[in-house]
């Protein structure tokens, strides 16, 4: 009986190597999904103002406006993404890949706003001449998937 | 340009034509003749000084005028926690009325639930906003709707923001420049009744004024000043108030000057910008434009008649007549003013009837002087400072927009003197005297809501939240616990040290033993433990495990910039910092490990509203997001089971709130840092002279942290789990995996693939047997293949 519990284990043991797997499952607590769409009308409509002004260049008022909302809406990474966007059109390059990381920290289970982030980065990156980071980026957003 | 030319010729003429009749032979002639030339001379050339100083001064003057520091706008939408009772006290404190003003703007109704504002029109930094009405209802404590007058809904609307000071020129001078075009006539009208009836046919001084100042002086009705609007000018601009029969020879000199050069309706826009009138403290109010926003809280062109007699009333002695603490006095003169305009008829007799029965109508406001909040201003100016000139600063007019929640700053405000008081009062911690300063931000963007460098926050002294650098003791083990938390190979929130006798040997140091606060160790616990009941020599011992530098690299990624020495007494706290910079590292944790710099300042314009740099949120990756997700898990346990327990008696479990306390050597400081789901505050309370006393972070900091807390709805703190992070059952008494049997268990977060992989004794028995043959077929395979 021994024996062949210790042949099942050394099966099961081969296969496991690594340490069991968490078994807490149950018990954990659900990651809050970020807002699908913007709800809140006042994030919203200082959103749509942001994005009429980058339509129509005034990149300072679209970032402040964006500034504005996440005052309101602090954990929101689709703001946080929007400001690395206009960060990324300012020609700030080092915000725009640290406020789309930020964006990525709240993006909780949202894999392609994550991935989206990370082509921001990429771009800023080869924005920057760093080519090899920018091809890393870009694999990181392909893993979002 | 001609009349000046025209003035000397026939000044020269003159003298030239009384020498040339006096040149007749004779030495007593002679004499004469030199003597009079010399003197005509001196004269001439003492005119031309005080000509050259006139068009000078007068030309190149422009009104010093301070850069005008706003609070933050309130952000109005549906849904925000804000009750009415709070709006109502921002709009009174931005001087606006409690009674609808048809026709006007700047006043607020109430009914019920509802609150309509009629909004004045406001210059942001990005733009006007124009005047509007606007309806808010409130419901359980929070904005349940805002529509415009028409009904409609309204996503957003800016508030105007609060003033809450100014950086002044030296002589504390502030005014709000008006054209003169801007003032009301009637205004006008009362003014050169009352100080000058001639001014339109004057030129600079005159004689029937001064006749009449002498008729009425002997006739018993009170000394009046003879002096013209634009002597009163000369004398305010360029003259010390010394009165002496030389001086008032130049006034006159010089106001005959001035009106050479300039026309009347510059002279008397010029007046109406210089004139003082009135007092805020350390303030002086200088013009109309300032005056009418001071007494009344509106813009110049709004006054009405009995409001422009009560300013021109004030010209004669701004103290005497004060409104404020002489109402009687100030009411009499204002209708004495009625009376006169009346007479001279300038105001119809029932224009005066109805302005003579009008109240004082001031505005009830409590003086500020410079800033109400002198603490929070000087930090505004420091970071000003980084981009303008001082000169300008003090001159330019700047509109500064700034980061400051007076809701916020009131709260911290308030609760520090209470809180002082009440500990003086008990005699808890040590003699009177005790100290406090409060830092206030939020915890995602940087931004600095409130700030306290004293208990008498009104006074502009030793600013304590910038300035008093302390040992902030066992505030600075979490960043010992983070350093190692970022080594998950090494250190999970399990990992036991050993809490023991430790004693660090250095050269040229005294061997450094580390007690803990309550003089016993407690063997082998848990890391989450020692940081949870602030364990002294676990830290050390941990902290000298991973290397005291590696600490330093710590501190200075979470934006400390001051150089800190690699003594190992610093993982202890033995490191002075100012509650504003343990703010700063503490933000670092309570954004996921972003560091933004603390920011008081979130846009400056030009006087005339052209912005100029905007100060926007920055964010750096300063700590990898698994370590900080780690700690603040720790930090909440601190809340929950450890020194800053009794958190609870102001904050609901549910808040998960993160903090530390911290306590100095001979508890001469008491610190609390932490956060909530929207904020952070640093709260610290000692002596400056820093005696020994009896002070604990917990006993004395932490009911300040935690009232300020309760009082601003705090949000819960959940921050995002990265993705690096998985959360296991633990057995809380061995550190072991636990699973749905063991009775205690809980959950913690570990870095992937970091937890342990060891089974508490209370985990279910199959799993244990499982693992337990596991470990023995391979040590069996090890065996067999000779590892």
């Amino acid at each position: 009986m021994r024996y062949l519990l210790a042949v099942v284990a050394i099966l099961g043991g081969c296969a496991t190597v690594e340490p069991p797997a968490p078994v807490s499952e149950p018990a954990s607590v659900p990651i809050p999904a970020p807002p699908a769409a913007i709800e809140n009308p006042a994030v919203a409509s200082l959103m749509d103002g942001a994005r009429a002004d980058v339509a129509a260049g005034r990149l300072v008022n679209a970032a402040a406006s964006l500034e504005r909302a996440l005052r309101i809406e602090p954990r929101n990474p689709r703001l946080w993404q929007e400001l690395a966007r206009v960060r990324l059109k300012q020609g700030d390059y080092a915000q725009a890949e640290s406020v789309a990381a930020r964006s990525s920290s709240w993006a909780g289970g949202d894999n392609r706003l994550r991935a989206e982030n990370w082509r921001l980065i990429a771009q800023a990156r080869e924005a920057r001449g760093d080519a090899a980071g920018a091809r890393a980026a870009l694999e990181a957003a392909e893993r979002q998937r | 340009m001609s009349r000046i030319r025209i003035f000397w010729r026939e000044l020269r003429d003159a003298a030239l034509s009384v020498i040339h009749r006096m040149s007749r032979p004779g030495k007593f002639w002679r004499y004469l003749r030199y003597t009079l030339l010399t003197v005509a001379l001196l004269a001439a050339s003492f005119t031309l000084y005080l000509d050259f100083r006139v068009r000078s001064e007068f030309e190149g003057r422009r009104f010093a005028l301070p850069a005008r520091i706003y609070a933050r706008p309130l952000e109005l939408h549906a849904g925000l926690r804000i009750s009415q009772a709070s709006i109502v006290e921002e709009l009174r404190q931005a001087g606006y009325r409690d009674a609808p003003r048809e026709g006007e703007s700047g006043w607020f109704a109430r009914d019920g639930d509802g609150l309509e504002i009629a909004l004045r029109p406001f210059v942001f930094w990005d733009g006007p906003q124009p005047a509007k009405r606007i309806r808010v209802a409130f419901e359980n404590g929070a904005a349940a709707s805002l529509r415009d007058a028409e009904g409609r809904d309204l996503p957003l609307v800016r508030l105007e923001p609060l003033p809450i000071g100014g950086i002044y020129p030296a002589n504390n001078e502030d005014r709000v420049l008006v054209r003169l075009g801007e003032v009301p006539k009637h205004l006008v009208q009362a003014l050169l009744v009352m100080e000058d009836r001639n001014f339109y046919v004057h030129r600079g001084f005159d004689p029937r004024g001064i006749a009449r100042a002498a008729v009425n002086f002997v006739r018993g009705r009170g000394l009046q000043g003879g002096s013209t609007l634009t002597q009163q000018l000369v004398k305010n601009f360029f003259l010390t108030p010394e009165r002496t029969l030389q001086r008032k020879v130049t006034e006159l000199f010089m106001a005959v000057l001035l009106e050479l050069h300039y026309d009347k309706s510059e002279i008397l826009e010029t007046y109406l910008n210089e004139i003082y009138l009135g007092q805020d403290r350390d303030r002086a109010i200088h013009g109309v434009g300032l005056a009418s926003l001071h007494y009344f809280g509106k813009r110049v062109e709004h006054l009405t008649l009995a409001e422009s007699a009560l300013l021109v009333g004030l010209v004669r002695g701004p103290a005497v007549y004060d409104p404020y603490r002489h109402p009687q006095r100030a009411l009499e003169r204002r209708n004495r003013v009625l009376l006169e305009t009346k007479n001279q008829g300038h105001a119809s007799m029932e224009q005066y009837a109805a302005a003579r029965t009008a109240g004082l109508g001031v505005n009830p406001k409590a003086p500020v002087g410079t800033s109400p909040h002198p603490a929070f201003l000087e930090l505004v100016h420091r970071q000003l400072r980084r981009d303008y000139d001082e000169t300008d600063l003090r001159s330019e007019g700047l509109r500064v927009f700034t980061t400051l929640d007076p809701r916020v700053q009131d709260a911290a405000e308030r609760v520090l003197e209470r809180k002082l008081a009440q500990y003086e009062k008990e005699k808890r911690f040590g003699p009177p005297g005790l100290e406090g300063a409060i830092v206030v931000t939020d915890g995602q963007t940087g931004e600095v809501q409130a700030l306290v460098g004293g208990r008498d926050v009104h006074y502009r002294g030793f600013n304590r939240a910038l300035d008093a650098a302390r040992p902030v003791g066992s505030l600075l083990k979490p960043v010992v616990y983070l350093t190692a938390l970022a080594e998950p190979s090494r250190y999970t929130l399990v990992t036991p040290i050993e809490d023991a006798p430790f004693v660090w040997k250095s050269r040229g140091a005294p061997d450094w033993e580390p007690q803990n606060y309550d003089r016993t160790f407690h063997g082998a616990v848990q890391l989450r433990t020692a940081l949870a009941q602030s364990y002294n020599a676990a830290t050390a011992r941990l902290g000298t495990e991973i290397g005291i530098e590696r600490v330093l690299a710590t501190v200075k990624r979470l934006g400390i910039e001051r150089a800190l020495k690699p003594y190992a007494a610093m993982l202890l706290g033995a490191v002075e910092l100012s509650p504003f910079e343990v703010a700063q590292m503490y933000q670092t944790i309570a954004s996921a490990g972003f560091r933004a710099p603390l920011r008081a300042i979130r846009e400056v314009t030009t006087q005339d509203g052209r912005p100029l740099k905007p100060y926007s949120i920055e964010v750096e990756q300063a700590i990898a997001a698994e370590p900080t997700y780690l700690l603040t898990a720790a930090l909440q346990e601190v809340v929950r089971e450890g020194t800053a327990q009794s958190l609870k008696n102001w904050l609901p479990p549910e808040s998960a709130a993160a903090g530390k306390t911290g306590t100095t050597d001979d508890q001469r400081d008491a610190w609390f840092a932490g956060f909530t789901g929207n904020r952070l505050a640093v709260v610290w309370i000692g002596y400056d002279d820093n005696r020994a006393a009896n002070l604990s972070g917990a006993a004395a900091a932490l009911p300040l942290w935690g009232e300020i807390m309760a009082l601003l709805d705090p949000e819960p703190l959940a921050p995002p789990r990265p993705d690096g992070i998985e959360n296991v059952l633990i057995d809380p008494g061995s550190g072991l995996r636990a699973d749905g049997l063991c009775p205690d268990a809980v959950e913690l977060p570990f870095a992937r693939g970091s937890a342990p992989v060891e089974r508490a004794p209370c985990a279910s028995a199959l799993g244990a047997a499982v693992d337990g043959v596991k470990q023995q077929a391979k040590s069996w395979l090890e065996r067999l293949f000779g590892q």
